[in-house]
C-alpha cells in the first residue's frame, strides 16, 4: 500500500503550483426576534466537513472556496437556514424553532449528512446527552436514547463487556455485537483477554472526549460497510476545535455507589432451622431411595467443613461482605480553539471508579489531540491522536469460587474471620475474601492509541479527495497473583503473566463529488478503497511455588507451570460506492455498494458483494402540505439493503492440526475440520420509516418498521463425534428480526420554564426459520436454538412446587400432569430472554439558572433465569445457605408451597427447571442530574466565563419483580445462547456524584 | 490541471486493486493445513504422540476413565462427596441422556481413534521401517484399548446376552479425512464384534510394537491389555497367558514400597503409565485424579471419601497398605479418610501395572487348574510381598482369595465395577448387568446421528 501514498504526494505537488482563489467571509449571527447574538451556532460549507462555531458575540470567520458555495446554519433551539455565499461579510439571523431532528448534521459512514435528507434509519445520540455522567462505557450512553439499540450492561462489574445488540440479534456464532468506527478508524471492540468473562475494550474510550454517537441501524446506511454491518454500525465522532477564541474547559465530579439492591439470605438461626429439617429427611439412595435415614444437621456439618461452628453464636451476612461502598472521581480539562486555518482541541481527563464490589476497581487516564489545518483552497489535513491508560482490577468470572458474589453461598454460623485473626479457611466452599487480602491482585492494564491521519484535496468546488490512515493500537497486561491462602495460588502461590497486543490498521481512499444543481437538485457521490490489517500476538507464563507471599513475580518462582505465545492476522480489501440524489428537494433517492474480500474465507468464497437502495419523499415540501400549520415537517423513507458478518474466527473454512503436548514431549493432532465452502452470513433488511414534525416542529418524531431476513448464519453444528470431531462450522441457519421503533420528541413548555421531552419504544421479533437440528441448553443453562423460536428461548422441564401430600418436588409430564420422577418430566418452553418491548422516557426541565435531565429506561419481557438456584434455592440439598423465601418449605401433609420438603444430599427440585425463571421486566430511572449555572456577573470579577455545579446519579430507582439482585443481567461464561442467565452475577451500581464544570 | 488531478486519482483507485491481490492471503500460526500436515517420519510420529496426549486428557485416563469405574462401583467402598453434578449422578447411579463425563468420555475417546486411524493412513510417508512398524503398532493399541474403554462403559457387559448380541459401541477403523466424512453417521456394532476388533488390534499390536519403548507403550503393554480383555471374557486361558508372558519377559518388577509406583516416575512395577508434569496435566481444580481424591492443605476438593470400613475390613491386619494408601484428610473436607494414591497434580498415572499381572495369572491357572509360568500360591506371595504389605499370603489361596486381593490391590485404579461385572457381583442393590450401570450414550450424538445410533436401555 505504499504505491497509493506515492502518488498521493505526485497530486499534492502539482496541485500546490496551482492554489485555488479563495476568500473569507466574516459576519453575525442574531436572533431574529429579539436581536440577540447566539453563539455556538454551526456554520458549515454545504457539502463539506469545513466550517466553524459562531463565537460568544454571535460574529464568526470562514474561509471558504470562491464559487457559489452556500452555508448550513445550524443551532439548537432555532430553525436551521441554507445561506449563499455573497460578499465578505454576511450578517444572518435565524428564526427560534425547534430544529432538532430535522437540521441536525447527521455522521453517516465516510461522510456526514443533513438529518432532513436522510432517508436512512439512524439513531443519534450527542455528547449534551451524556456529559457529566460516570459512564463506566460510552456505549451506556446508548440506553434507553437511541431506539432500536438494546443494551444489557450484565453484570455490574467494571470493565465487563456489555451486550450491545441493534435491531435484534443477527447471528448465532459469529459476533452479535455491532461494528464500532471512532472517526472513520475501526477499532478493536472484541475482547482481549484471557479471561473466561469477556473485558470490553470500549471501556478505554473517554465518554467526554466524544461528540456524537451514531447508529446505523437500516441497510441503506450500514451497508456501505459491508460484511461488517449485519449488527449495525456505531460510528464515534470525537469532539474538534472550533474557531474562535481559544477555551479552556474544566471539570471535576465525585460520587459514590452502592449496589441497586442486596438479596437477602438465611440468618444463623433460619439456617439451622432449614438444615436440621433437611438432615432429618435425608436419603440414602444406595439403600432405599424412598425411606428416611435421619441424620443430624450438626454432625453432617461438622464433617462438611470439620469446625463445630454449628453450634456457634456467629450470624455473618456473608452476602453483603462481597460489597464495599463503592466511589468515583473525575477530573478533566480540555483547551480548544483556532481560526480560520487551524483548528485545535487538547483533552485530558482521569477517571477512577472503585466498584461495588469487592477489590474492582477501574482507572482511565487520557490524552487526546485533534488539530485540522486548512494549507491552501485546496488542501487540508488533520490528525486525531488519542493515548489512554486502563488499569482494571478485575473480579474473578462468575462461575469461580473466588468471585464475592458466591460468597452468599457461605454459612452465616461460620465466623469471618479465623482464630488467628486472618480469613477463615474453614468455610464451607472456599472464602473468596482470601482472593483479596495482602499482595493478591488481579490487574488488567491497557495502553491505547486511536489515532488517524487524514489529507483531503478539494479538486474543484464539488469534487473532494480524501485519503486517511488510521491504528487502533492495543496492548493489555494482566498480571495476577494469589497467594498460599487462596483457593487458587495454594499450596505456594500462584502468579500469571499475560499481555496481548492487537492492531488494526486501515487506509481509507475516498473520491466525493458534491454539486447541486438549478438551486432544487443536487447529487452526492462516493467512490472509495479500503484496505484493513488486524494482527494479534500475545504471550503469557504462569509460574508457581514461592518463597513467601512477599515475592508476587513470576522472577521468583520455583516453577513455571505454563508458558505460550500466539499469533492471528486477518485482512480486508474493499471497493465501495454511493450516490444520493436529491430532485426537487423532495424527492430523496439513494444506492450504495459495497465489495469486500477478505482473509477469513477460502478463495472461492473471498468476495462478497453488499448493495443497497433507498428512497424517501419529503411530503411536507409538496403544495397541499406546504402551508398546513399543523404539519411542518412530513417525510417518508424506505430502504432495502444487503449486510453481512465476518467475525467468524480468522481460519474457521479450514481444515486444521494443532500441537499437543503429552507430557515434555509434543505431539501434533487432529483440531479442526473445516468446510472450504465457508460463505459470508449475510442479512437483507428493509426499512420503512416516518419522520415528522408538527407544530414548528415543536412536536417532532420518526417511525421505523424493519425486517431482516439473516441467510446462511454459521453454525458449530454437532457432527458425529465417531468421526473424530464433535462439531463443524456450516452456513447452516437462517433467522429473521422485526420490529417497530417509535421516538417521540416534544418541546412540551417553552418560555422561561422549559420542559422538553422524548420518549422511544422499539421491539425486536426474533425468530430461528432455518437449522439443521435444535441446538440443546447444555448442563445448567437453558437457552436454545430451534425453528419458529426465538434465539436462546428458554427450554427445560416445568416445575410444579412441592406435593402437598409428601414434599416430594412435582415436575410436569409429558400430559402435563404433576410428577416426582425427574426422568419422567418433559422439556417444554419455559420463557423468552428477549424483550417484548423496550426503551427510555428523557425529560429536559430548566427554569432561570436550574437546569434538570431526569432520564429512565425501561425493559418489558425478556426472562431471566437464575442458575444459582440450584444451589442456593434449592430446600437445603447441600449447606449453601439458601434464600429467605426456602424458608416457605413443606413442612406437614397440607402444605401448599413451591418449596418442597428439606432433604439434605437428596435430590428434591434441585434439579435444572423452571423453578428459578422470572420475568425480568424493570423500569429504572437511568439517570438524574440536577444543575445549577452561576449567574456571569458572579463569575465575571473571577473571568470565568461559564460555571456549572450539578449533583447527578445514576440507577437512581429500580422498579422490577425480579427476586435477585438486579433485572439487567446476563453472566457471560454461559456463551451467547444463554441470555438472561444470572449466576452469582453482580448488581449495577447506584451513584450519586455531585461536580463542577467551568469554562474560561 | 484540472484533467491531470483527476487522471492520477483514477491512478491512485487502480493502483488500490491491483496492489492487493495477494494481499488476502494469511496463514494461522499455531495450527498447520490438514493438507500439509503430514509429510515425513517426523509428523507421524507426532501425530501418535497426539494420540497419547489425547489419552492422558482429563477425559480418558488423565481422569474419567480411573475414576468413573469405581464411583459406578463405590457402594461400601467410597462415596461422592462433591458438587460436580456429573459424577454424582455416576455415583448414585442416576445418570441421565445428557451426563457430561459419559458425552466427554464417548467424545475423546472416539477422537483418539480416529488419530489412530490417521496416523494408520499416513504411514506411506514414514521411511524408516522400524519407525514405521512401531507406529503401526501403537496406533493400532490405541485404537483398541480405546475400543475396550468405551465397550466396557457404554454397552451392556459381556456376558448379558447368551451370543453378546447386545449393541456395543460404533466399530471406528476408518480415518476422517474431509467435511464429508465429519457428517457421517454409523450404527453401534455388537459387543461381540467389538471384542473381535479389540482382539484383532491388540494381537497386532502385539507383533509389531517393540519390546521397548521408552515411555511409549511396548509389545508388554499390549499384551497387560490384552489380558486384561481375555479376563473381561472370562477367557482365563487366554487372560493367564498374556499375563505370564508380561511377567516372564523380565523387564518388570514389584517395587519395595507400595507408594513408589504413585509417588515415583516409570518405577519398574509399572507397565505402562500416562506421563505427566507440571506443564501439562489433567487438571488442578476442576479436574484431575489428585482433584477429586486428595485433601491436603491446598490440593484437591476431598471429593471422593473413602469408607473407613472398607479400609479397615478388607485388608489384612496391619496391612502396610491400609497406612500407605489412606490417611485423614487435612485439606478439604478434613477428617476423613482419602486415597493417597492420588495426592499429586503432576504425579505420573498409572495405568496397567505388573501386581494386577501376577493377579491375573493366579486367578488365571486357579480357574483352569493350571500353574503357568508359577502357582497361585507364589504370584499371590509376590504381591502380599512382606517388604512390600508387612502381612503373609495363604499358600493355597482360593479363587475368592486372588479376587478379594484384586479388589484391594487395584482399589481407586478405575478396575472395581469392571471386575464385579465380569465376575457378576453386584454393587449395593445393583445387579452385575443393570442398564443403571451403563453409561447413555450421549444425547448428542443421537441427535447428530439423527438416531442412527441406538440409545441404552433406561434412557
Amino acid at each position: 500500500m505504499t504505491k497509493p501514498k506515492l502518488l498521493l504526494l505526485v497530486v499534492f505537488l502539482c496541485c500546490s503550483t496551482m492554489l485555488w482563489a479563495q476568500t473569507t467571509i466574516s459576519g453575525k449571527i442574531t436572533d431574529s426576534k429579539t436581536g440577540a447574538a447566539i453563539s455556538n451556532v454551526s456554520i458549515i460549507i454545504k457539502g463539506t466537513t469545513l466550517g466553524t462555531y459562531s463565537s460568544t458575540d454571535g460574529t464568526f470567520r470562514l474561509d471558504v472556496p470562491k464559487s457559489n458555495a452556500s452555508l448550513l446554519i445550524t443551532s439548537l433551539g432555532y430553525t436551521s437556514r441554507e445561506v449563499s455565499v455573497s460578499g465578505s461579510t454576511m450578517d444572518i439571523t435565524l428564526e427560534p424553532g425547534n430544529s432538532k431532528n430535522l437540521d441536525e448534521i447527521v455522521v453517516v459512514g465516510y461522510g456526514t449528512k443533513i438529518k432532513k435528507d436522510l432517508v436512512s434509519s439512524i439513531s443519534r445520540v450527542t455528547s449534551k446527552d451524556f456529559n457529566n455522567q460516570p459512564l463506566p462505557s460510552f456505549e451506556q450512553a446508548l440506553q434507553g436514547r437511541a431506539s432500536g439499540v438494546y443494551i444489557n450492561s450484565g453484570s455490574g462489574k467494571l470493565g465487563q463487556a456489555l451486550n450491545v445488540r441493534v435491531r435484534g440479534i443477527s447471528s448465532i456464532s459469529a459476533d452479535q455485537q455491532p461494528f464500532v468506527v471512532v472517526d472513520g478508524v475501526p477499532i478493536v471492540s472484541q475482547s482481549l483477554g484471557s479471561s473466561d468473562e469477556p473485558d470490553n475494550p470500549l471501556a478505554t474510550i473517554n465518554p467526554d472526549d466524544i461528540e456524537s454517537i451514531e447508529v446505523l441501524k437500516d441497510a441503506a446506511s450500514a451497508a456501505i460497510y459491508g460484511s461488517r454491518a449485519s449488527n449495525g454500525v456505531i460510528l464515534v465522532t470525537t469532539k474538534s476545535g472550533k474557531q474562535g477564541k481559544s477555551k479552556v474547559s474544566a471539570g471535576f465530579y465525585t460520587g459514590w455507589s452502592k449496589p441497586t439492591h442486596y438479596r437477602p439470605f438465611l440468618n444463623s438461626a433460619q439456617y439451622r432451622e432449614i438444615f436440621d429439617t433437611a438432615a432429618l429427611h435425608y436419603r440414602d439412595s444406595d439403600l432405599d431411595p424412598t425411606s428416611e435415614d435421619p441424620l443430624v444437621g450438626a454432625d453432617e456439618f461438622a464433617s462438611e467443613t470439620g469446625t463445630d461452628d454449628w453450634n456457634s453464636t456467629n450470624d455473618v451476612n456473608w452476602g453483603k461482605l462481597a460489597f464495599q461502598h463503592g466511589s468515583v472521581q473525575q477530573y478533566n480539562a480540555s483547551l480548544s480553539g483556532g481560526d480560520g486555518r487551524t483548528k485545535f482541541l487538547i483533552s485530558a481527563s482521569y477517571n477512577d471508579q472503585k466498584g461495588i464490589i469487592v477489590s474492582n476497581r477501574l482507572t482511565r487516564g487520557t490524552g487526546r489531540i485533534n488539530i485540522d489545518h486548512t494549507i491552501n483552497s485546496i488542501f487540508k489535513v488533520g490528525t486525531n491522536i488519542s493515548l489512554t491508560q486502563s488499569n482494571n482490577y478485575r473480579v474473578p468470572s462468575d462461575n469461580a469460587f473466588s468471585n464475592p458474589l458466591q460468597l452468599n453461598a457461605l454459612s452465616p454460623v461460620q465466623p469471618e474471620f479465623g482464630p488467628d485473626g486472618k480469613l477463615n479457611t474453614s468455610t464451607i466452599y472456599y472464602n473468596a475474601l482470601i482472593d483479596y487480602e495482602d499482595n493478591n491482585k488481579n490487574l488488567s492494564k491497557t495502553a491505547r492509541t486511536i489515532s488517524n491521519a487524514y489529507i483531503e484535496a478539494t479538486i474543484n468546488p464539488f469534487l473532494r479527495f480524501r485519503s486517511q490512515v488510521g491504528i487502533d493500537w492495543n496492548n493489555l497486561q494482566e498480571n495476577q497473583f494469589l497467594g498460599r491462602r487462596t483457593l487458587d495460588g495454594a499450596p505456594d502461590g500462584y502468579s500469571y503473566s499475560n499481555q496481548v497486543t492487537a492492531s488494526v490498521f486501515t487506509n481509507t481512499n475516498t473520491l466525493n463529488f458534491n454539486k447541486t444543481f438549478n438551486a432544487n437538485n443536487s447529487l452526492d457521490a462516493l467512490a472509495g478503497i479500503e484496505y484493513q490489517r488486524g494482527e494479534t500476538s500475545g504471550s503469557g507464563v504462569t509460574g508457581l511455588a514461592f518463597p513467601s507471599d512477599r515475592f508476587t513475580k513470576i522472577a521468583s518462582a520455583a516453577i513455571i507451570s505454563a508458558g505460550t505465545s500466539s499469533e492471528t492476522s486477518f485482512r480486508f480489501m474493499s471497493y465501495f460506492v454511493r450516490g444520493n440524489y436529491k430532485l426537487n428537494n423532495r424527492y430523496l433517492l439513494g444506492a450504495s455498494f459495497r465489495i469486500d474480500g477478505s482473509s477469513r474465507f477460502s478463495t472461492d468464497n473471498r468476495y462478497g458483494s453488499f448493495p443497497a437502495v433507498s428512497a424517501g419523499w419529503i411530503l411536507s415540501e409538496e403544495n397541499f402540505l406546504k402551508n398546513s400549520k399543523t404539519i411542518s415537517f412530513l417525510k417518508i423513507r424506505s430502504s432495502y439493503g444487503v449486510t453481512g458478518n465476518a467475525e467468524i474466527g480468522n481460519f474457521s473454512y479450514r481444515s486444521l492440526y494443532t500441537a499437543a503436548a503429552y507430557s515434555s514431549i509434543s505431539g501434533l493432532v487432529t483440531s479442526q475440520i473445516g468446510d472450504d465452502k465457508l460463505k459470508w452470513e449475510n442479512t437483507k433488511q428493509v426499512d420503512i420509516g416516518l419522520d415528522f414534525g408538527l407544530l414548528k416542529n415543536r412536536i417532532s418524531g420518526e417511525l421505523d418498521v424493519f425486517s431482516k431476513k439473516t441467510r446462511d448464519l454459521l453454525l458449530d453444528i454437532p457432527v458425529p463425534a465417531t468421526n473424530g470431531y464433535s462439531t463443524i462450522t456450516k452456513n447452516i441457519g437462517d433467522m429473521t428480526n422485526k420490529g417497530i421503533e417509535v421516538t417521540l420528541n416534544g418541546n412540551i413548555l417553552v418560555g422561561q420554564f422549559k420542559w422538553s421531552t422524548s420518549i422511544n419504544v422499539s421491539t425486536y421479533k426474533n425468530e430461528v426459520t432455518r437449522l439443521v437440528a435444535p441446538v440443546a441448553p447444555g448442563g445448567r443453562t437453558l437457552g436454545r436454538l430451534a425453528v419458529g423460536s426465538p434465539f436462546g428461548e428458554f427450554y427445560g422441564v416445568k416445575f410444579l412446587g412441592a406435593d402437598p401430600a409428601n414434599g416430594d418436588a412435582l415436575f410436569a409430564d409429558k400430559d402435563g400432569k404433576p410428577t416426582n420422577d425427574y426422568s419422567l418430566a418433559v422439556e417444554q418452553i419455559i420463557g423468552n430472554p428477549n424483550p417484548d418491548y423496550y426503551g427510555g422516557i428523557n425529560n429536559h426541565f430548566s427554569y432561570k439558572a436550574f437546569d434538570l435531565d431526569v432520564q429512565c429506561q425501561f425493559v418489558k419481557g425478556g426472562d431471566i433465569y437464575n442458575i444459582a438456584g440450584i444451589f442456593q434455592s434449592n430446600n437445603a440439598n447441600y449447606f449453601d445457605n439458601q434464600t429467605v423465601d426456602q424458608m416457605n418449605f413443606w413442612r406437614k401433609p397440607g402444605d401448599v408451597t413451591m418449596v418442597p420438603q428439606p432433604r439434605l444430599y437428596t435430590s428434591n427440585g434441585d434439579q435444572k427447571s423452571s423453578r428459578w425463571v422470572q420475568d425480568g421486566s424493570y423500569f429504572r430511572v437511568k439517570s438524574v442530574n440536577f444543575g445549577y449555572n452561576i449567574p456571569k456577573n458572579v463569575l465575571r470579577s473571577a473571568k470565568i466565563e461559564s460555571a456549572r455545579i450539578y449533583v447527578a446519579a445514576s440507577n437512581l430507582f429500580t422498579f422490577t419483580k425480579y427476586t435477585g439482585y438486579d433485572p439487567e443481567v446476563n453472566t457471560e461464561y454461559v456463551g451467547n445462547i444463554n441470555l438472561g442467565h444470572d449466576f452469582y452475577t453482580p448488581p449495577q451500581a447506584r451513584t450519586i456524584t455531585v461536580g463542577i464544570n467551568l469554562s474560561l | 490541471m484540472k484533467y491531470i488531478n483527476k487522471i492520477l486519482l483514477l491512478l491512485i483507485l487502480i493502483s488500490g486493486f491491483t496492489a492487493c491481490k495477494k494481499v488476502l492471503d494469511t496463514e494461522p500460526q499455531q495450527s498447520i493445513d490438514a493438507g500439509t500436515a503430514l509429510q515425513n517420519d517426523q509428523d507421524v510420529n507426532s501425530l501418535v504422540i497426539g494420540a497419547y496426549s489425547r489419552m492422558a486428557n482429563p477425559n480418558l485416563y488423565g481422569t474419567d476413565l480411573l475414576l468413573m469405574p469405581d464411583l459406578l462401583g463405590s457402594d461400601d467402598v467410597c462415596q461422592w462427596r462433591g458438587t460436580f453434578s456429573s459424577p454424582k449422578s455416576i455415583a448414585n447411579k442416576s445418570m441421565d441422556r445428557n451426563n457430561a463425563d459419559a458425552d466427554l468420555i464417548w467424545e475423546t475417546a472416539y477422537d483418539a481413534i480416529n488419530i489412530a486411524n490417521t496416523a494408520i493412513d499416513a504411514l506411506g510417508v514414514v521411511k524408516d521401517a522400524d519407525l514405521k512398524k512401531q507406529l503401526n503398532g501403537e496406533a493400532l493399541f490405541v485404537r483398541g484399548i480405546m475400543h475396550f474403554e468405551l465397550v466396557r462403559l457404554f454397552a451392556l457387559p459381556w456376558g448379558a446376552t447368551a451370543d453378546n448380541s447386545q449393541l456395543g459401541v460404533v466399530i471406528k477403523t476408518t480415518s476422517t479425512k474431509n467435511e464429508v466424512d465429519a457428517g457421517k453417521s454409523y450404527p453401534r456394532n455388537t459387543v461381540k464384534d467389538v471384542y473381535a476388533q479389540i482382539i484383532t488390534d491388540l494381537t497386532k499390536a502385539v507383533t509389531l510394537l517393540p519390546e521397548q519403548n521408552d515411555k511409549r507403550v511396548t509389545k508388554y503393554t499390549a499384551l497387560a491389555f490384552l489380558s486384561r480383555v481375555y479376563l473381561q471374557q472370562q477367557n482365563y486361558t487366554g487372560a493367564r497367558d498374556a499375563a505370564d508372558q508380561v511377567i516372564s519377559s523380565g523387564y518388570f518388577s514389584l517395587n519395595a514400597s507400595v507408594n513408589a509406583v504413585f509417588s515415583n516416575k516409570d518405577t519398574k512395577e509399572s507397565i505402562w503409565e500416562i506421563q505427566q508434569n507440571e506443564q501439562n496435566n489433567a487438571g488442578t481444580a476442576n479436574n484431575g485424579m489428585a482433584t477429586f481424591y486428595a485433601s491436603l492443605p491446598g490440593i484437591g476438593r476431598g471429593d471422593v471419601r473413602i469408607d473407613d470400613d472398607f479400609v479397615a475390613n478388607s485388608y489384612p491386619t496391619d496391612d502396610l497398605r491400609q497406612t500407605q494408601w489412606y490417611y485423614q484428610g487435612t485439606g478439604a473436607r478434613p477428617d476423613h479418610t482419602y486415597c493417597s494414591k492420588w495426592i499429586s497434580f503432576s504425579q505420573n498415572l498409572p495405568v496397567v501395572r505388573l501386581a494386577e499381572m501376577y493377579l491375573t495369572r493366579a486367578e488365571g491357572n486357579l480357574a483352569m487348574g493350571t500353574t503357568v509360568g508359577d502357582t497361585p500360591g507364589n504370584d499371590l506371595a509376590m504381591v502380599r510381598n512382606p517388604l512390600r504389605t508387612n502381612s503373609t499370603a495363604p499358600a493355597n489361596p482360593t479363587l475368592n482369595d486372588i479376587r478379594n486381593e484384586r479388589f484391594i490391590e487395584l482399589a481407586f485404579e478405575g478396575q472395581r465395577i469392571h471386575d464385579l461385572r465380569r465376575l457378576r457381583l453386584p454393587t449395593g442393590s445393583y445387579a452385575w448387568n443393570s442398564p443403571k450401570l451403563v453409561m447413555p450414550i450421549p444425547q448428542r450424538e443421537i441427535d447428530a446421528t439423527s438416531g442412527v445410533l441406538v440409545q441404552n436401555p433406561g434412557y
